[in-house]
């Protein structure tokens, strides 16, 4: 927490709201174009690209040290399927800026990783006890529940990649300060899943719904926001059966054969990592796609580990949350085809997943306030400012444009129509049909959809539940 | 229509005899599964008196080497084609071999580890705590060595899950059902069978009940107690790791995979009697059914239907359904 003190002095004339106002617009420096993954996405030096930030303030007032950052993901074990992406897209991302000079090219940035899965609280803590000047993660949800209040206690600036319960800045932490997320929640992807479910198999067909979910909070919340989008858009159906298996079982064969049993019209799931693909070679096995069609939030994040004789035999629809690596074609869209290759020189991507632009995303979040947060300021910025510069702030990843969700009071979103629940992120949002790409060898997605965050997310005033239970009005 | 937006509490799902024979056949193969793997422990429970907390890493190591064993043999298999029967029973011929030679792997680590640790390291003269402590410092190690070799992230087989799959055998008699779980259930009988004879019948399996039964007395008629002792943790890491080598077709090895086995295994020895293999063969089939059929009323209870089992059991016979090992297996 360098500097701190005296820029927060510096800063003493500047209020909130003026502060907002001002970080809003301001120049592109090298750091945040190379985030973006392509020097003309956005302006070389004029005011009001949307990416602001021009770095400026001298060496002594930004200072020279580097920034030591944490981070909790899943680093092995089942969860590592995705949490291993999460990693490599953030090790890309401080690459960039570190490429590019550091931030503000001036401050390199040390990226510091610890297993999510090795007593997270503990881990968190201790990146707080070292004086981090930023954490980032978790991934799971029942983690960010508990470590979100901590950030709130700590006030150091948290981005977490995931950990999207919807409750977590409605319940949790209703008034969240320090802590951010660059996915939205839960309700989001459902609320895509739902959508796709109904333009794809049609209102008249689906009249039973069975779901298999992780049987921990995010699970038992993702059923929940699923059913609540679908019974918007159906009206009446039937929920004919609801399991809900332990992370990182080895027999799913229980569920499948009460979905078999109930043969639903549509089975809903969030399992996620190795738990989707077991359960997709087991549901193949017992011939669950004969009668059901499957929509998932989260299987596609098992890309790498899928075989073409499971992806080949079963029907998925498959949510992207906020990056599809081919949607926009990336031989039209540079900064997506940048990110594409550089991913898959790295260990352990075969193709680059909703996750791994998560770790790159909650990254990039963060680096990007902290250079607009500087342009102000002149001078490295609190933490206090930083969380400030974040709410509503607009930036760019090679997955396009994304807002962190302004400040929330009493649960609901209030300020500056972001439209956004409090502190998560807004972005676009991918759906299509599992298929396998011969040419990388894993599971890609076929006829992709694409929903703007204004079909996804509560408008202002609303939490996500309220939204969704408006829509039988 | 009605959502219940608390924790799911369905219609039940009682469904007909079909769906009953395949929850049972579920609850089977559930329950051979967490029988390999609780042998192991209750035989090592019951003649060493050791309560072996890195068991479950056995079972993890178990389903690694399986992955590397797999790995050379499948290529073998895949290409070649021809009739589906004839690949069938290779696929089930390369699971069992696999599981077999992965088992045998395991065991050596298994006997040094007793004759290292427990007998060198005189842990069996020591309080109980010792054993609890060294046993978890194993387990702890055995992860990391995991991991050292095979890397950290999840590694699984494909094709050979599938591949036995492909000959839906359950439909001769009219069930859609996957034959990889046909063959676990099978193999789980045929090795519970060679286990109970072994212990009953032959003359090895004899002299371990007997130093189980009265240690001091079988010293003194002449048995190396020492060499009893290597043999049973050699046995008890034999059936774990094959366990983890039956599992790994239909899912993937990971570091954390030996965790919820060990725990389902101590409430499968405690159901059965703590050192008894009747009992741990009896509880696992329980725990295996009671927990599937259970599923059908109400899915919540998935998790907690194996831990009712356990307190019922101990409210109504404290010492477990069958007692101790020794005098019957």
């Amino acid at each position: 927490m360098t500097d701190t003190h005296d820029s927060e002095s510096r800063s003493a004339g500047i209020d909130r709201r003026n502060l907002m106002r001002a970080v809003g617009g301001g120049a592109a420096t090298a750091v945040l174009a190379g985030l973006a993954g392509c020097s003309t996405l956005i302006s070389d030096g004029d005011e009001g690209d949307g990416n602001g930030g021009t770095g400026g303030g001298s060496a002594s007032q930004v200072g020279t040290d580097p920034l030591n950052i944490g981070m909790l993901t899943f680093t092995q074990g089942a969860p590592g399927v995705l949490g291993i992406q999460i990693q490599r897209g953030a090790e890309l991302a401080v690459e960039r800026i570190n490429g590019a000079g550091g931030i503000a090219g001036q401050r390199q940035v040390n990226l510091e990783i610890a297993d999510e899965g090795q007593n997270p609280l503990d881990s968190y803590r201790q990146f707080i006890d070292e004086g981090k000047d930023a954490t980032f993660g978790p991934v799971s949800s029942g983690t960010h529940e508990t470590i979100a209040p901590e950030v709130e206690s700590a006030e150091v600036v948290n981005v977490s990649s995931a950990g999207t319960v919807t409750t977590l800045y409605e319940e949790t932490v209703p008034d969240p300060k320090y802590s951010f997320r660059f996915q939205n929640s839960d309700l989001m992807e459902a609320v895509v899943m739902a959508r796709e479910a109904v333009n794809r198999i049609g209102a008249e067909n689906i009249d039973t719904v069975a779901g298999v979910n992780p049987g921990y909070s995010f699970g038992e919340d993702s059923q929940r926001v699923f059913k609540l989008a679908l019974e918007g858009l159906l009206g009446d159906f039937d929920v004919v059966y609801e399991g809900f298996p332990d992370l990182g079982t080895s027999d799913m064969s229980t569920h499948i054969t009460e979905v078999n049993s109930a043969a639903p019209d549509l089975m809903f799931s969030s399992l996620w990592g190795g738990d989707a693909v077991t359960f997709l070679d087991q549901a193949v096995a017992s011939n669950l796609f004969e009668n059901t069609r499957v929509v998932s939030t989260v299987m596609y994040s098992a890309a790498d580990d899928l075989s073409r004789d499971t992806v080949e035999s079963a029907e998925v629809i498959a949510g992207a949350r906020t990056y599809y690596w081919d949607k926009p074609d990336r031989r039209l869209w540079k900064p997506g085809r940048d990110l594409f290759n550089d991913a898959r020189q790295q260990d352990n991507i075969g193709v680059p997943n909703p996750h791994y632009i998560a770790g790159y995303g909650c990254i990039t979040a963060w680096a990007t306030a902290v250079e607009k947060a500087i342009d102000v300021l002149g001078g490295y910025p609190s933490q206090k400012q930083i969380a400030e510069a974040l709410e509503g702030h607009g930036f760019f990843t090679p997955a396009g444009y994304h807002v962190m969700g302004a400040k929330s009071e009493g649960g609901a979103t209030t300020l500056q129509g972001s439209g956004t629940p409090g502190h998560s992120g807004r972005s676009t949002a991918y759906a299509g049909e599992m298929v396998w790409n011969e040419e990388f060898s894993a599971a890609a997605l076929e006829d992709v959809n694409s929903y703007s965050p204004v079909e996804i997310s509560p408008p202002p005033g609303q939490t996500g539940t309220e939204w969704l239970q408006s829509w039988r009005n | 229509m009605s959502l219940d937006f608390t924790l799911p509490l369905v219609a039940l799902q009682l469904g007909g005899p079909e769906i009953w024979v395949t929850r049972t056949l579920n609850g089977l193969q559930a329950g051979f599964i967490l029988f390999l793997i609780a042998s192991g422990l209750t035989i090592v429970l019951g003649i060493l008196d050791v309560l072996n907390l890195a068991h479950g890493e056995l079972y993890a190591l178990g389903a690694y080497v399986a992955f590397t064993v797999f790995g050379g043999l499948i290529g073998l298999i895949a290409p070649s084609g021809g009739d589906p029967m004839a690949l069938l029973f290779l696929f089930v011929l390369l699971a069992l071999g696999a599981a077999a030679v992965s088992a045998a792997v395991v065991v050596p680590v298994g006997a040094a580890l007793e004759a290292v640790f427990f007998r060198v390291g005189g842990i069996y003269e020591r309080d109980e705590v010792y054993q609890l402590v060294l046993t978890f410092g194993l387990l702890l190690i055995m992860n990391d060595l995991i991991k050292a070799i095979w890397g950290p992230s999840s590694v699984r087989v494909a094709g050979v899950y599938s591949g036995i799959n492909a000959i839906p055998v359950a439909s001769l008699v009219g069930l859609n059902y996957p034959t990889f779980n046909i063959v676990v259930i099978v193999v789980g009988a045929v090795v519970a069978g060679a286990l109970f004879y072994f212990f009953n019948r032959t003359k090895t399996g004899r002299i371990i009940r007997a130093t189980a039964i009265n240690r001091e007395m079988a010293t003194a008629i002449g048995v190396d107690t020492d060499r009893v002792f290597t043999l049973v943790f050699a046995l008890g890491a034999f059936f774990a790791g094959f366990a983890g080598a039956m599992v790994l077709p239909r899912t993937s090895a990971s570091l954390e995979m030996g965790v919820e086995p060990l725990v389902l295994s101590f409430v499968v020895i405690v159901i059965g009697g703590l050192g008894s293999l009747r009992g741990a063969l009896v509880g696992a089939l329980l725990v295996g059914l009671v927990e599937n059929w259970a599923i059908a009323l109400n899915p919540a209870v998935e998790t907690a239907a194996p831990y009712a089992i356990m307190a019922i059991v101990l409210l109504v016979k404290p010492e477990g359904l069958y007692g101790t090992w020794g005098e019957r297996t």
